[in-house]
């Protein structure tokens, strides 16, 4: 457990929620504002390299994004197949021309960059200091906290998903989306009991946070400010070095 | 004890009534409580536990809808009257399910929610998170993710969270409900050593009251909605010490010779094995009860024999008729009425056959009621008939008796019995060691070594091994 404390207080996890946000905005800012594949094939190969520092190994943070990956091929090959002009590579039943390449390309490491770095912030971004983060921001804290609540109830609905499957398994009820009627029995075998479950659990959670004068005065304590740390210094720099790239790359035309 | 003086907790004529109820849940309760008392609530399942201990932290109606009379005061203030959150400031309510109350991600974070709600100085809450966690002794789990908790862990942490808050009454709701034996006694040691501070007043719902004595409690028992008896700290009557199960009586008839399900060496866990090289068989009209605690794997070697995971390593040979009972009613209720619920791969049930397993589940006149809107204890009985009419061979219980009164209790021991009798087979797993040891034909102890013989033979290892929250008398007394 101490080796898993440690590993999760490396590269941006130690950096504050504020400097993972502004690295979010540099790292989506950066692929929105450029159009070259260049800078945007950078920046994956940056967000890579943050996720390993921040104790996120490589293949476990492809292996998370494997629908991401999916998708991306699927925006790749519409792209490709769409777009007709340019100098042909292939022309047989269909016509794959070398701007249709690059515009695959460009739109799948756009969707990648947007959703790999959202990922890694939310890896790498404690949900307690986000939320203590948007307080101090001045965000009133009862939206703070559904951020944190919201959160709680991720493993929750995990297990209570797995309990309910394998209850069907035991009864011997056959769950599948492939039909209207089949979508109505998943609805009714999976969403009902899963809900259930949430809605009891909604209740304790109410309970347990008016028993502590939750909502008892428009303030409550204000976490103390984060102090500035190194990971702040390195992610805000990789932010306005994004920034500057994106100029720069707009500027110069580069494609 | 109701006294003419008004104590820190006064009742009188006390009546709440939940609506689509039949009756009143508390039914004229008048009842004072002084400061630093130490007092027990007991009493069956229904009986109004936990509605006297939601009214007292000011949560009816406020946030459970209900009609109230009567008058209930905290410190002279009337819970009617006052928001439930200005109650907080000096009633702490800890709920039966400690997992369900936790609101935050980190330990350390839990406990500071409370005090934070206050808006005390930053010094002030650290101070009381450092306090409240060493109270409880769970000081080094600070900076764990709340989710990576035990059963018992968990509610450390949730008596923690409320003690952060100093209140002036701690209310405990069935505390013990999802804790293994090891939790309880650990909960009842705290109790104890707060109580002995006498810098608060405890007020403790509880069904098995036994550990709770040596607290010196004065204890109310209620029943329907009305207090029945009180007794004063010196003189407990028996009655009312737990319920309790005649071992002769509850025990199946003899078991066949004929093997209903074997396990040989099996293996299986996590990143740690859960167990290595377990070793055990089941016979036809046998009950093996599984104890053990949290965590020791007992839900996950039931899955393993319903056939829902593969083990590591070892051999599972069961028959072909496995029933499984899960521990919430809720996830196995598919249906939209009671009567679509009792029909085996989607038949409807012949009308007489229908009739029949309806009245065998009290479940009478309920054909076309949504399952859901049945009450615990009827969603209960009509999980296991459920799983009964499919005729299995094998039936695997996990924890049926928690938050079931005792006539429901009876009923579920009776319906084990009868299917024991018939040829069938059970694989118990439960908390509650006096009636697995009452029930049970042979114990499986799944712990820091797996033990597995008739309940004489493993309660005397446990004995030896020192493991007294895994012994009947721990809960019942050594007078039996």
């Amino acid at each position: 457990m101490a080796e898993r404390s440690r590993m999760r207080e490396t590269g941006l996890r130690r950096a504050s929620p504020t400097a993972n946000l502004v690295l979010l905005a540099g790292l989506i800012g950066v692929v929105l504002a450029s159009p070259s594949l260049a800078v945007r094939l950078g920046t994956l190969g940056l967000v890579i390299g943050l996720a390993a520092w921040s104790g996120v190994p490589v293949r476990s943070f492809f292996r998370s994004l494997r629908f991401v990956l999916v998708f991306a091929g699927l925006l790749f090959v519409a792209q490709a197949l769409s777009i007709r002009e340019g100098i042909a590579w292939i022309e047989s039943f269909v016509r794959i021309t070398d701007l249709g390449i690059l515009a695959g390309a460009g739109m799948a490491l756009r969707f990648l960059v947007i959703l790999s770095s959202s990922f890694l912030f939310v890896q790498a971004v404690d949900p307690d200091r986000l939320a203590a983060a948007l307080i101090r921001w001045g965000i009133p804290y009862r939206y703070g906290y559904l951020l944190i609540l919201s959160l709680r109830f991720v493993p929750f609905f995990q297990r209570e998903l797995r309990i309910v499957r394998e209850a069907q398994a035991v009864r011997g009820l056959r769950v599948s989306v492939r039909s209207l009627k089949g979508i109505r029995r998943a609805i009714r075998y999976t969403f009902v009991p899963v809900l259930v479950s949430g809605l009891m659990r909604v209740d304790s959670i109410a309970l347990s946070m008016k028993g502590r004068c939750f909502g008892l005065y428009r303030r409550r304590t204000a976490p103390r400010p984060e102090r500035f740390r190194g990971a702040d210094g390195i992610a805000i720099g990789c932010a306005v070095l994004l920034a500057g790239l994106a100029f720069v790359a707009r500027r110069g035309g580069w494609t | 004890m109701s006294s003419s003086r008004e104590g820190e907790v006064a009742l009188r004529g006390l009546r709440i009534h939940y609506p689509d109820r039949d009756r009143p849940a508390i039914d004229g309760l008048t009842e004072s409580i002084d400061d630093g008392e130490t007092v027990v609530l007991t009493g069956p399942s229904g009986c109004g536990k936990s509605t006297l201990c939601r009214t007292i932290a000011g949560f009816i109606p406020e946030l459970i809808p209900a009609r109230v009379g009567g008058a209930a005061t905290v410190e002279g203030t009337s819970v009617w009257d006052a928001d439930s959150a200005h109650i907080a400031q000096r009633v702490g309510y800890i709920q039966q399910d400690p997992d369900a109350q936790i609101c935050t991600l980190r330990v350390e974070r839990e406990v500071a929610f409370g005090p934070e709600n206050l808006d005390l100085s930053l010094e002030e809450v650290q101070a009381r998170v450092d306090t409240s966690l060493e109270a409880v002794g769970i000081g080094h789990l600070r900076g764990r993710e709340t989710t990576d908790l035990s059963g018992g862990e968990k509610q450390r942490l949730a008596i923690a969270s409320i003690l952060a808050m100093r209140p002036r009454i701690l209310l405990l709701d069935e505390p013990t409900a999802n804790l293994d034996p090891d939790g309880a006694k650990a909960l009842f040691d705290l109790l104890g050593r707060l109580r002995d501070a006498g810098e608060m007043t405890l007020i403790v719902a509880e069904h098995r009251i036994r550990p709770l004595l040596g607290m010196n409690p004065r204890v109310l028992v209620l029943d329907r909605g009305r207090l029945v008896r009180r007794h004063p700290r010196e003189r407990i009557d028996p009655r009312d010490m737990g319920p309790r199960t005649d071992g002769g009586s509850a025990r199946a008839a003899a078991p066949m010779a004929e093997r209903s399900l074997s396990v040989a060496r099996l293996t299986f866990g996590y990143a740690e094995p859960l167990f290595r090289d377990l070793t055990f068989d089941l016979r036809r009209g046998e009950i093996l009860g599984v104890i053990g605690p949290n965590g020791s794997g007992k839900t996950t070697l039931l899955r393993l024999i319903a056939g829902l995971g593969m083990p590591d390593e070892g051999r599972i040979d069961r028959p072909d008729g496995v029933g499984f009972v899960f521990q919430h009613p809720h996830h196995q209720i598919f249906e939209r009425t009671v009567m679509r619920e009792l029909a085996v791969d989607g038949d409807p049930v012949e009308a007489g056959e229908f009739e029949r397993w309806l009245d065998e589940g009290r479940l009478a006149g309920l054909g076309d009621v949504p399952p859901l809107s049945l009450s615990l204890g009827e969603q209960r009985r009509l999980t296991l008939l459920t799983a009964l009419r499919r005729g299995p061979q094998l039936l695997l219980l996990d924890e049926p008796f928690i938050g079931q009164d005792r006539r429901n209790v009876e009923w579920i021991v009776g319906r084990m019995r009868a299917h024991c009798a018939s040829g069938g087979s059970i694989l118990l797993v439960s908390h509650d060691v006096p009636l697995i040891g009452a029930l049970a034909d042979r114990i499986l102890y799944l712990g820091e070594v797996p033990r597995f013989g008739p309940p004489g033979e493993v309660f005397s290892e446990l004995r030896a091994a020192g493991r007294s929250p895994f012994l009947p008398e721990f809960w019942e007394g050594p007078d039996g």
